[in-house]
């Protein structure tokens, strides 16, 4: 009878367990969600990419293109931004809060994928890029040198997937200022002085990884 | 009554065995994936056939990475069917460049790069030596009516990079072929450059 008491007890316990334990996981998750869900939509840029400048650096099309088509995806992705448009898009050219991203790869260690298989140690395919963002009238407000590289398993081009994903992600972490056409209505909340603090974000290198 | 009595040394070790079937699967594999990679590819003509089979790496917009189709060239336009699935055009009044150049990859795909990763004694190493195979790439930068540049990469199978060269430069399109090997950047070039 006592063991049948106790096992019931254990019972018990375990059931109100795991009855408490999904609402208080439901809790937890909406205390998490409230931020993102309740904050007021902050004004956001529109960027347009660039075709990809390779400058000295000798540079096969495929990987160029591959660049330029990834950054869009990854761009989008990070919804930084409220739009991302294609370089010489004509309806980018009435909207005011727009920043161009220029890239210009500056290093490409071509590799091979046979080498990484039989090896593993050598043969990564590495770029090495400069990211620019210009405001529409030429004013620079971030630059990155990033990179990205594939080491061991995929294709080639898969380092620019890597290397487009470390660009959005360096610029989904970095501070922009706040857009022109929203200054107005910010302006009796902060001082005209701290609207740009871009300052300190001038050649500020990021290797990336 | 003329039984012959074996000696015990004479019966097959079971670990021998295995091992002696473990030699047998990777020369198995060595072998189809050297032949495979040997295939050779015949020329087709585009205008007027199913097309070439293709795959789109990536950039043609509606259509995902890694899918495979027909490329086909009909009534000014560039088309590339999926498989079983909707077409995409692009027409050839907006193709701005076209460049064709040509990149080696492993074979197999996730299974092979299991299956070599689980070969004891380093075998899949010298599986990867031969179970490469070279393909053409076609790049293609177009417009679309808003004029926002565009890319598309397809790959194709060796020798078919011609035949759709030939195709899009009787239509007018300007062709690039890439043959120039990138040479690697000192570093101290790129130290100066960033400084």
């Amino acid at each position: 009878m006592k063991a049948n008491k106790k096992l019931t007890s254990v019972v018990l316990s375990i059931l109100i367990i795991f009855a408490a334990a999904p609402s208080q996981l439901a809790a937890q998750t909406a205390v998490a969600k409230t931020p993102s869900d309740g904050k007021p939509s902050a004004p956001q840029w529109c960027v347009q990419v660039d075709k990809i400048v390779t400058g000295d650096v000798t540079l096969e099309p495929a990987f160029r293109i591959a660049i330029y088509e990834n950054l869009l995806q990854e761009l989008a992705k990070t919804r930084r931004f409220k739009e991302v448009f294609r370089s010489g898009d004509r309806n980018a050219r009435d909207i005011a809060d727009l920043l161009i991203l220029k890239t210009t790869v500056q290093k490409y260690t071509p590799g091979s994928e046979t080498r990484r298989a039989v090896t593993t140690v050598s043969g990564a395919t590495k770029l090495k890029v400069r990211s620019q963002l210009y405001t529409r009238d030429g004013r620079l407000i971030l630059e990155r040198v990033v990179d990205g590289n594939v080491r061991f398993f995929g294709g080639n081009l898969r380092a620019t997937h890597n290397l487009a994903r470390n660009i959005a992600k360096t610029i989904k972490q970095s501070s922009l200022p706040t857009p022109t056409s929203s200054i107005p209505e910010q302006k009796a909340e902060r001082s005209p002085v701290s609207t740009s603090g871009a300052g300190e974000e001038l050649s500020a290198a990021d290797d990336g990884r | 009554m003329n039984r012959k009595i074996v000696p015990s040394e004479h019966n097959p070790n079971a670990s021998s065995l295995i091992d002696r079937l473990l030699a047998y699967a990777i020369l198995l594999v060595w072998c189809s994936t050297a032949m495979l990679s040997q295939n050779p590819s015949v020329p087709v003509s585009v205008a007027g056939s199913p097309g070439i089979r293709v795959t789109h790496v990536l950039g043609l917009e509606g259509v995902s990475g890694n899918t495979t189709g027909n490329l086909t060239i009909e009534d000014n336009t560039l088309q590339f069917q999926k498989s079983g699935g909707a077409t995409n055009q692009v027409s050839i009044a907006s193709i701005q460049a076209v460049f064709l150049g040509e990149q080696s990859k492993q074979v197999g795909g996730l299974p092979m790069t299991l299956g070599k990763a689980a070969t004891p004694f380093g075998g899949g190493r010298v599986i990867s030596l031969f179970s490469h195979k070279k393909y053409d790439t076609l790049t293609v930068e177009y417009l679309d009516v808003n004029g926002g540049l565009h890319g598309a990469i397809f790959q194709l199978n060796k020798g078919q990079g011609e035949v759709i060269k030939n195709e899009l430069v009787a239509k007018g399109v300007h062709v690039t072929e890439v043959e120039v090997q990138p040479k690697k950047q000192s570093t101290s070039e790129v130290e100066s450059e960033s400084k």
